[in-house]
């Protein structure tokens, strides 16, 4: 489903040239739950930011479904982040005194779908959460807020969760109800990518990427 | 992507930032109602006082008031002596001279009717002042020749004095006193309305000149005179002659002042257009000063709005906008409060500026001008403000706005 073909990314800092990725080559194939591993600084957000096409690689390529998406334009770009990924990041980014519906069903504003009733609905009540439709974010609980954003990146029905740092944020209660969600979501064929620095948390994936330094240290 | 949707997801967003929302769009209506209001009033008071010094002072008009003061200046007709004789002398050897009014005046007497009394400017002229002036009567005669000739106690009253006195009455052949002199009512003069100073010029009682020097003050000396002059070409020759005869007459030497002031139509010229001047000069640098104030508070406020929400901005293009969806979104912001705040300011602007103008008598007072003005600040500065800097960030990649 993914395939990376040395994809490398440099930052230019004070004429110093960082590379947060040094050649990577990574294969993610359909259904998978792979966690990708690693310290902070080690690239692990900036590989899951080109994942989502919220970020462009320096060099590269990045073959989604057997199409060339590193080099789209800006407005497919925006289309294949509507509904080709959903994107769950660490400090959940919800819009703030507004209902977690509304929030979920920010994906549906910017889509072709001529129907979209009820998903909204649907998608929180994946996550849980069919009795707090109308709760803003400042009425709910840290674990509560992320499974909005949950909901929020499953509403377009996408192919690929990308989760980055999804428990960052959380206790470890939290933690642990985040992760069992992301679990059942892919034994339902979703395709799921995290990125953590947590080994605990990384254990809940079938395959674990760790990555240091900008490249890939061990793919098992 | 279904921009109906958008728009109305946009309206809810704003209505949860009613603050916000709400100072944006105050910024922008009071500027636009500042400029509305200044420009209209100034527009219709310069139209005004044009207006009044052409009813007042025609092109071949000569004044000549007693008392060597600058124009506009404080009077000095006490000091001076102008008398008749020194304007007939001046019709006799003036040649382009046609015809000519005297005045004398009080200008707060105490008037009486029955019970009823007023304060109004009693003027003392000759039977020639509605020519001279250009003010006849509505109502009843003018006084003649003879009037003046053999000081009748008659009078002409202006329409506010007339109600003061007489009510519902009609004031014709009514009994006034002015002082303690009893004059008979025979006209009602023309209205005139405010003058430049914001005066009534409705409160007026004209009498016959001689009467007023010989019965309403005992004096022998007249405080102006109004001369017209065949052709508007004439006026500076003839002023000349004027003022070499009035200096004759009054046996001023060469090292000495005036003891009289002249105001030609190229005088009152030179003063209109100082006026003018001013007024061009002021009236767009107060209203620009207004809406420069209110265009930088509402652009300051959309712009905090707007960097404040560049993670907003990041996670829409993140969930898949367009960076026409986002512009789309504060376009229709923008629209809803600086352009509909200034919509609503240049109304209330407009309606306040006709109330001032009805106030002082301007008439209607409304322009385009500053309406259109406001209007395309309004969008210039939205523009500015909101949608480019929206835009800015709407450009950048997804994970940079986010961060």
């Amino acid at each position: 489903m993914i395939e990376l073909q040395n994809i490398t990314k440099t930052y230019v800092k004070n004429d110093d040239a960082i590379h947060a990725l040094d050649g990577v080559t990574l294969r993610i194939e359909r259904g998978e739950f792979v966690a990708i591993a690693g310290s902070s600084g080690s690239g692990k957000s900036t590989l899951m930011g080109i994942l989502g096409l919220l970020d462009q690689p320096t060099a590269g390529r990045y073959v989604f479904d057997g199409e060339d998406v590193s080099t789209l334009n800006t407005l497919a770009q925006a289309r294949f982040r509507n509904n080709r990924v959903g994107f769950v990041f660490q400090a959940f980014h919800l819009l703030p005194r507004t209902s977690a519906l509304e929030n979920v069903e920010l994906p549906l504003l910017y889509s072709d779908r001529a129907e979209i009733e009820g998903l909204g609905k649907k998608a929180l009540e994946t996550v849980g959460l069919g009795d707090r439709l109308h709760h803003t974010p400042g009425e709910l609980s840290g674990g509560q807020q992320q499974r909005v954003a949950i909901a929020r990146a499953l509403v377009n029905e996408p192919d690929l969760l990308l989760a980055d740092e999804p428990t960052g944020n959380l206790d470890s209660r939290a933690a642990l109800e985040v992760m069992s969600i992301l679990q059942e979501l892919n034994r339902q064929g979703r395709t799921i990518v995290i990125v953590t620095h947590d080994s605990a948390m990384a254990e809940h994936a079938q395959r674990i990427v760790r990555i240091e330094n900008g490249r890939i240290a061990e793919a098992a | 992507m279904n921009n109906g949707r958008l728009v109305r997801h946009s309206i809810r967003a704003m209505a949860r930032y009613k603050l916000r929302s709400a100072f944006i769009m105050l910024g922008s209506f009071i500027g636009a109602a500042a400029l509305t209001l200044v420009v209209s009033v100034g527009e219709g008071a310069e139209r005004k006082m044009l207006a009044t010094v052409r009813q007042l002072f025609g092109a071949s008009s000569i004044l000549i008031m007693a008392g060597g003061t600058q124009i506009l200046g404080g009077s000095g007709a006490n000091a001076a002596r102008l008398t008749l004789d020194d304007i007939e002398a001046i019709a006799e050897q003036v040649p382009e001279v046609q015809v000519w009014d005297p005045q004398q005046a009080i200008a707060g007497a105490s008037v009486r009717h029955d019970g009823a009394t007023a304060t109004a400017r009693v003027l003392g002229e000759s039977e020639r002042s509605e020519e001279v002036w250009q003010r006849g009567v509505t109502r009843g005669d003018y006084f003649d020749a003879h009037a003046v000739k053999t000081t009748e106690r008659v009078a002409l009253i202006g329409i506010t004095t007339a109600k003061e006195l007489f009510g519902a009455e009609d004031p014709i052949d009514g009994e006034i006193q002015i002082g303690n002199v009893p004059f008979r009512v025979i006209g009602v003069l023309e209205p005139f309305g405010t003058d430049l100073h914001g005066m009534d010029r409705d409160d007026e009682i004209i009498v016959p000149i001689s009467t007023m020097m010989r019965r309403v003050m005992n004096v022998d000396t007249i405080s102006t005179a109004k001369l017209l002059v065949g052709d508007s070409s004439q006026v500076d020759q003839a002023s000349k002659d004027v003022a070499r005869i009035l200096r004759e007459r009054h046996a001023i030497p060469a090292s000495r002042p005036n003891d009289f002031t002249l105001i030609t139509a190229t005088k009152v010229q030179q003063m209109v257009g100082r006026m003018q001047k001013i007024m061009s000069l002021y009236l767009p640098l107060v209203a620009g000063i207004a809406l420069l104030v209110a265009a930088i508070v509402a652009a300051t406020l959309m712009l905090a709005s707007v960097n404040e929400r560049i993670g907003e901005i990041g996670l829409r293009r993140a969930v898949g906008a367009r960076i026409e969806d986002v512009q789309l979104q504060f376009v229709i912001e923008t629209a809803a409060t600086i352009v509909v705040g200034g919509l609503i300011g240049i109304v209330a602007g407009s309606v306040i500026a006709q109330l001032v103008a009805n106030r002082f008598e301007l008439g209607v007072v409304i322009s385009w001008r500053p309406v259109l003005l406001g209007v395309i600040v309004s969008m210039v500065t939205g523009f500015l403000a909101g949608v480019l800097p929206a835009r800015r960030a709407a450009r950048l990649d997804p994970i940079e706005a986010l961060r």
